[in-house]
Formats: structure tokens, C-alpha cells, sequence
């Protein structure tokens, strides 16, 4: 590869992840309906002009005349900025992970003599970039209203973002790397999924769990009372505190936090660069094999048809490594209720009604998630058609597997509500199969044949159920939170999760003609 | 190779219209123990027919019956005794070949000492003996279509409706895969099968009927059709050729193909 060639493979490599970012970005939010991307491109329009509204009501108070960078406000800004890291380091791992693992063009590319030395460098740099440009969207408006309140010096916030997101674009490929070493390319892709996973939500109910543990209170903001910071938070001149200075404008802070972080970038994606081939040569080949047993020596189980129905979608929920993540994350959010639980334990009999709508909230969406899987994510359809069941068993094979997962989850949880408060256990459980009996009702009017690949790209597929599904648990939670208040306003929130079940069946897609017997 | 009971599959006048027909007024019969091969061009009807009998779609009109059960008024009784193999392999990734046989076995409701030999004895049939614990995803087309195969048959169908089967295969495979079911075939076991590799048909085939345009436009065995095709040469591919509207080398050229002929049946 001479000189000018390698310039040129650099240049179509980046043509070439252009396109397709542009296109999964286009997919993601029309559907490849023309349209549905006007409208989308409208709402995101909307959408951005309120976040200037939110950002202005938030922010005009805070920057007023007279502003100072005290312990408070460097709190606040070093929290966002850990935040996003922490966000994007997640997003970070899956996309490298996902670099190494999914086949797609790799064949081609591998197999072409083109290096992929700079693929692989062209691909993490978008990552970076993509990172930077998602978060600069949500964060933009608090930027572009602190200029406007505060001064030009608040610009620098693009560039700390830009700093975040090659820092955690970096830590990303290093450690994927360092899993590749120690867990090999077997189990990389699974453990750097529940890492991502732990990592993302990590931060959040770290900051929950303290505030519980400090104020009794599940509301993280308490952390930004003053008194507190006083007391516990490093005086402002502190070096702790260089990211919040470096997003107010402070040169040094801010061409240092560059510089290290465009090291750190580059000596990551270096290091993931020349790696990359054997990577992915032994990623794509790791053959996943069961840990234990051999073949002549397993016996097999006599399952009635719904027992093989039900075995089968757990064993299948069990190895998917997306899913395993997710449910994680979601089960990682019950973490603050359940601290709450314990220090609230022969306190407080009204915990139920704070711990409540969080389980049954959490618990409604993982329950969408599992119910998409085993109703509409089936590789084998074909396989399950033609056996000799009835449609009703089925059906009752896939309801069962999402309440068995759901029941295992929930059913600790009020157990231990219920040494405290034996009417908020039952609420709370009551609830939250109820959150889970609307996902799968919803799962079931919207029901559309897919791979269990897909299953990221589903709450794209249908924003109808997505919306309902959403708007259900949310109903349910209010509710739960009410009934275990005693209030009598909890028949609002049932009213309304009646109305969006109707609204959701109303418009659920009409079926062609079913197969026979189904 | 008619015999005092029930055939194996009966069709009799089936219908399916999408925005046109799709199958116009179809019948056919399988005998016991009989391997009949169904041929077509593309979009002639083959898959949409099987599909109907699999009970994998739902037909217009008309009657099927598989080993005398009406498939429509008792579908799972009919299921009991069928086996449907489609050309794209319906296997899981996350599962083992091992673990597969035994989820399919559960929805058969096999008695599991009999499911696990059966399990054993078709892995090594199809040589997955030694990958019977390894996890499909990493598997190669044409093993997952020999997972899928071993799914089929492991509660010992008495009909298998095949799709083009040996898409995907390997030669070494799909000689494991022909004998497999000519040796079904052998213990009276019935074969419905469409194929695009005519030689498959030629060899295999106790009857062949070929389809065009929804309907069943010849059929017969080898020699019956070489009779009624009148055709020159003395392959299937030039009897099909004929049947279906066959292009010449010159109208290859002239971008010109010839219509369908009349139905010779």
C-alpha cells in the first residue's frame, strides 16, 4: 500500500461509515418512510426549541448577576460531566464490541486489501464523533443558554464534551481489549455488555443510594445542598473540580483536559487499531460451546409441549447477551428502592408507597423488552406453527415465560416490603403483574415476525406500542403509588391505563388471515 | 403406489389468491411410502401449496388431507404426523443441536428415552455427532439446515414436506441428506419435496409433478413425462424445459422466450 493509496482506502472508509451512520440514523427515527423522517425531523425541531425553554427556566436563576463557580456549582457541573462519561462510556463499550463481533461487512473488508488497520481507526474515530454530536444534542440548549446568560467562556462546554466522549471513546476500545486478554473472545462480548450496562446505570444509583444513606431520601439532588458540600466536598480550588472549570470557560483546565483526552484517544484506538485483525479473526471465530456435559452422557428431559415452550424461551433469554444486560440494568435501578427498603426497615411503614411505583415502572419495562422477545422475536416460527399445538398453548407458553422472569424478580422484592408493610407487599405486587400484563397485551396486539437480532431496533418498529407500552407503565406505577397511599385519586391512573390499553387496541395492526389452526 | 389406506397427502382443488392466484385449482396425491418431487419455475406456486398443507397459510378453498386426517378441520392431529423442513433453516443460535432435539421432541411429546436415541442416532446420521454440543450460531448453512432436518424427523413423521433442502448443502452433505431419506423413503416413510436441482428429482423421485402458474401442469414419473412431453432429450431438464416454456439458445440471444405449452397431464 503505497503512500497515496492509504490516504484514499482512509477516505473511503470514512465515505463509507458516513453513509451508513447516516443511514441507521435515518432507519432509526423514519423507518425508511420519507415522511415519518419529516415529521421526526419536525418533532426533534420542537423538541429542541423546548429544551432551550427547560434550559432557559433552570439556568436564569442560576447565572443571575453576581454569579459565582462555588462548591454548589462545581458540583453540579462535575456531576453532569461524569454523567456523560459514564453514559458514553457505556455506549462506547457496546459499539467496540459490537465492531469486533458483528459480521456485517467484515468479510468483505477483511478479506479485501485494503488495511484494516484503518477501517477500524475510521470506525472508532465515528464512534467519538457520534458520541460527541448525541450528547452535544441533548446538552446543546444548557450550552447555548449559559452563553447567552453567562458568556462566551461557557462555549468551552462543547469542547469538555468533545474531551468526554475521546476519553470514554478510548477507555471503551482499552478495556474491550484488555477482556479480549484476560476473558478471552469467547466470553468478551457478554461480560463487556453487563460491564456497559453496569457502567451506565452505575453512576446514577450510586448517587441515589448516598442520598438515601445521607438524607433518607431517593431524590439525588439532595446531594447539592450546600451545608452538605461544605461539609464533605473538596474546597473550590480544589483540583477535583478541574472539568467543572474547564466547562466554565477556564483556558488552562480547558486545553489541558483536550490534550490528555486526544492522548488517551489515540494511544486507545492505536492500540485497538493494530490489534484489530486478530481480533476479530478470533472473535468471529469463537465457537460457543456449552460449559459443561458431553453429548453422550446428557439426558433428555420429557417436556410436555408447553414445558418445551417455556424452557426453551428462558434458556434463550438466559444466553442472549443484550438481554442479559438490559435486565441487569433495569434490575440495577431496584437497587435504591431496596436500600430504601432496609433503611427504612421498623421505620416507616409508608416506604411502600416511594418503593412502589419504581418496581412497577421498572418492572413494565422490562417486562416490553421480554415480551417482544419471546411473542414477536421468534427465529424459528415456522418450527413452532407446524407442531402440534394449539394456538392458546402457545400463546400461554409465551405469557408464562414473561411472568415467570417477572415473578422471579419481583417476588423477593415484596417479600421483603411485606415484613414492613403487608398491604404495600401485595400492592406493589399486584401492581407490577399488572405493568407486566399491559406490556404483553401491548406486545401482543402489535406483534410483528422478527429476529431476535432485531431486538434493539424494536421500540423503532412500532412507536405506537412503544408509546403505549410507555404511557401503560407509567399509569400503573401512579396507580400502584396512590392505592398504597390510600388515596382515593388512584382511580385516575387505572381510568387511564384503560383508556391506553383501548387506544392501543384500537389501533393495533390488522392481521391477514391466520395460518390454519393458529 | 396406491395401497387400502389413506394416502400420505391429498390436495384436492386448492386455492390461494394474493393480488392473483397463486394456486388455481390444485390437486395432487402422495402415496405411502412414495418420494414425489414437486418442480416449478420460480413463483410458480410450489412453496405457497406447501406452505397451505403445513398449515403454515391459510388456503381460498379446497380440501387437503394428510394420512386421512383433514388438515383444516384438525390441524393438530394432522401436525402429529407431518414434518415441514423450509429452505432457510429454522434452527436457534443459542441453542446446541442436542438441546434443540430436545425442545423439538418436548412439542411432539416424545417419550425422552426414545427422543434422546432418536436424537442420537439422526446426529450421527447427518454427521453432527461430534458438534451435538456446541451452540448453533457458529454453525455453517448447511449444518444448520442438517439441525433442522434432524428436527424434522425426530419424532418420526409419516409425511415430510421439504423446500429445497439441499440449498446450502456441500456435496459430502447432501449425500448424507439423500440417503437419509431415501433410506425414510425405504421403511415407507412419504416425501413431498421442491427442488430446483432437477438431477435431485431425476434420481430420487418416484412420481414428479411440475407446477406453472399455480397449477399442475404434468405429472407422472420419469418416463410417463418423457412420453407425454414428447421431448427430444432424454433429461428431466429438458423435459421440464418443454413444459414450462424453455428458451432456446437463439431466443436466448433475441431476448425472446417462448410461452408456456399446453398442459400435457
Amino acid at each position: 500500500m503505497n503512500a497515496i493509496a492509504v490516504p484514499s482506502a482512509l477516505l473511503r472508509f470514512s465515505r463509507h461509515e458516513l453513509r451508513l451512520a447516516w443511514r441507521e440514523w435515518a432507519w432509526m427515527f423514519s423507518g425508511w418512510r420519507n415522511t415519518s423522517l419529516q415529521r421526526a425531523l419536525i418533532g426533534m425541531g420542537i423538541f429542541y426549541a423546548i429544551m432551550h425553554l427547560i434550559a432557559y427556566t433552570l439556568l436564569s436563576t442560576r447565572l443571575a448577576p453576581g454569579f459565582v463557580l462555588d462548591q454548589s456549582e462545581l458540583a453540579m457541573l462535575s456531576v453532569t460531566v461524569l454523567l456523560s462519561f459514564t453514559m458514553m462510556l457505556s455506549q462506547a463499550m457496546e459499539s467496540v464490541t459490537r465492531a469486533f463481533y458483528a459480521r456485517d461487512d467484515l468479510d468483505l473488508i477483511l478479506s479485501s486489501p485494503a488495511p484494516s488497520r484503518d477501517l477500524f481507526l475510521v470506525r472508532i474515530v465515528m464512534m467519538a464523533l457520534t458520541s460527541w454530536v448525541m450528547s452535544a444534542l441533548v446538552m446543546s440548549p444548557f450550552v447555548n443558554v449559559a452563553v447567552v446568560l453567562g458568556g462566551q467562556h461557557w462555549l468551552a462546554g462543547y469542547v469538555v464534551l468533545l474531551s468526554v466522549s475521546l476519553m470514554a471513546t478510548g477507555a471503551g476500545v482499552l478495556i474491550t481489549l484488555a477482556l479480549f486478554r484476560t476473558v478471552g473472545a469467547q466470553r468478551t462480548r457478554l461480560t463487556a455488555q453487563i460491564l456497559a450496562a453496569i457502567v451506565g446505570a452505575a453512576f446514577l444509583i450510586g448517587m441515589q443510594v448516598v442520598a438515601i444513606l445521607s438524607f433518607g431520601s431517593m431524590s439525588r439532588f439532595t446531594l447539592f445542598d450546600p451545608a452538605f458540600l461544605a461539609s464533605h466536598a473538596p474546597s473550590a480550588d480544589s483540583i477535583w473540580w478541574f472539568p467543572a472549570h474547564a466547562v466554565a470557560g477556564q483556558t488552562n483546565a480547558v486545553f489541558l483536559i483536550l490534550a490528555a483526552s486526544v492522548l488517551f484517544f489515540a494511544v486507545g484506538a492505536w492500540l485497538g487499531a493494530v490489534q484489530f485483525r486478530r481480533i476479530v479473526v478470533s472473535a468471529l471465530g469463537a465457537t460457543e460451546k456449552t460449559p459443561h456435559g458431553h453429548a453422550s452422557g446428557r439426558v433428555f428431559r420429557g417436556y410436555s409441549p408447553l414445558g418445551a415452550l417455556v424452557h426453551k424461551e428462558l434458556k434463550l433469554i438466559a444466553r442472549d447477551p443484550w438481554l442479559v444486560s438490559q435486565t441487569l440494568m433495569q434490575v440495577l435501578y431496584l437497587i435504591p428502592p431496596a436500600v430504601m427498603l432496609w433503611v427504612s426497615f421498623g421505620q416507616d411503614t409508608q416506604v411502600s408507597v416511594i418503593i412502589a411505583p419504581v418496581v412497577v415502572m421498572a418492572v413494565g419495562q422490562l417486562a416490553g423488552g421480554l415480551a417482544w422477545l419471546t411473542i414477536s422475536g421468534e427465529d424459528a416460527p415456522d418450527l413452532i406453527a407446524t407442531a402440534p399445538i394449539s394456538a392458546l398453548t402457545r400463546l400461554w407458553a409465551k405469557v408464562l415465560s414473561v411472568l415467570t422472569l417477572i415473578a422471579g424478580i419481583v417476588l423477593p422484592i415484596a417479600l421483603c416490603l411485606a415484613l414492613i408493610s403487608l398491604w404495600g407487599a401485595v400492592v406493589t405486587f399486584t401492581g407490577a403483574l399488572i405493568a407486566a400484563a399491559s406490556a404483553i397485551l401491548v406486545q401482543l396486539w402489535f406483534r410483528a415476525q422478527a429476529k431476535r437480532t432485531t431486538f434493539r431496533r424494536r421500540q423503532v418498529a412500532s412507536k405506537a406500542s412503544t408509546v403505549a407500552e410507555a404511557a401503560a407503565s407509567i399509569s400503573c406505577a401512579a396507580g400502584t403509588a396512590l392505592i398504597a397511599a390510600g388515596q382515593p385519586l388512584a382511580l385516575l391512573p387505572v381510568v387511564l391505563l384503560l383508556i391506553v390499553l383501548g387506544i392501543a387496541w384500537s389501533i393495533r395492526p390488522k392481521r391477514n388471515a391466520r395460518p390454519s389452526g393458529v | 403406489m396406491p395401497s387400502s389406506s389413506p394416502a400420505a397427502l391429498d390436495i384436492l382443488n386448492l386455492n390461494k389468491r394474493f393480488s392473483e392466484p397463486a394456486v388455481n385449482d390444485l390437486s395432487l396425491t402422495v402415496h405411502n411410502g412414495e418420494f414425489y418431487a414437486l418442480l416449478g419455475p420460480n413463483g410458480a406456486g410450489k412453496t405457497t401449496t406447501l406452505r397451505m398443507v403445513a398449515g403454515l397459510l391459510e388456503a381460498d378453498a379446497g380440501a387437503v388431507k394428510i394420512c386421512g386426517i383433514d388438515a383444516f378441520a384438525d390441524p393438530i392431529a394432522a401436525k402429529q404426523v407431518l414434518a415441514w423442513v423450509p429452505d432457510e433453516p429454522m434452527v436457534y443460535d443459542k441453542l446446541t443441536p442436542l438441546e434443540y432435539l430436545e425442545f423439538v421432541a418436548g412439542l411432539w411429546s416424545m417419550e425422552p428415552d426414545l427422543a434422546r436415541f432418536r436424537a442420537d442416532s439422526l446426529l450421527d446420521s447427518f454427521g453432527l455427532g461430534p458438534h451435538a454440543n456446541e451452540r448453533c450460531g457458529g454453525f455453517s448453512k448447511g449444518m444448520r439446515q442438517k439441525v433442522a432436518l434432524a428436527g424434522a424427523l425426530i419424532h418420526e413423521p409419516r409425511l415430510i414436506i421439504l423446500d429445497e433442502p439441499l440449498t446450502g448443502l456441500d456435496a459430502g452433505s447432501a449425500r448424507q441428506v439423500k440417503k437419509v431419506l431415501t433410506d425414510l423413503v425405504a421403511q415407507g416413510v412419504s416425501i413431498i419435496m421442491t427442488t430446483h436441482i432437477l438431477e435431485v428429482a431425476e434420481r430420487m423421485a418416484d412420481r414428479i409433478g411440475i407446477i406453472a402458474r399455480g397449477q399442475l401442469v404434468a405429472e407422472g414419473t420419469l418416463e410417463e413425462l418423457r412420453e407425454r412431453a414428447s421431448a427430444d432429450g432424454n433429461s428431466l431438464e429438458d423435459i421440464f424445459l418443454k413444459i414450462v416454456g424453455g428458451v432456446s439458445d437463439g431466443e436466448l440471444i433475441a431476448g425472446n422466450a417462448s410461452p408456456p405449452e399446453e398442459k400435457v397431464a
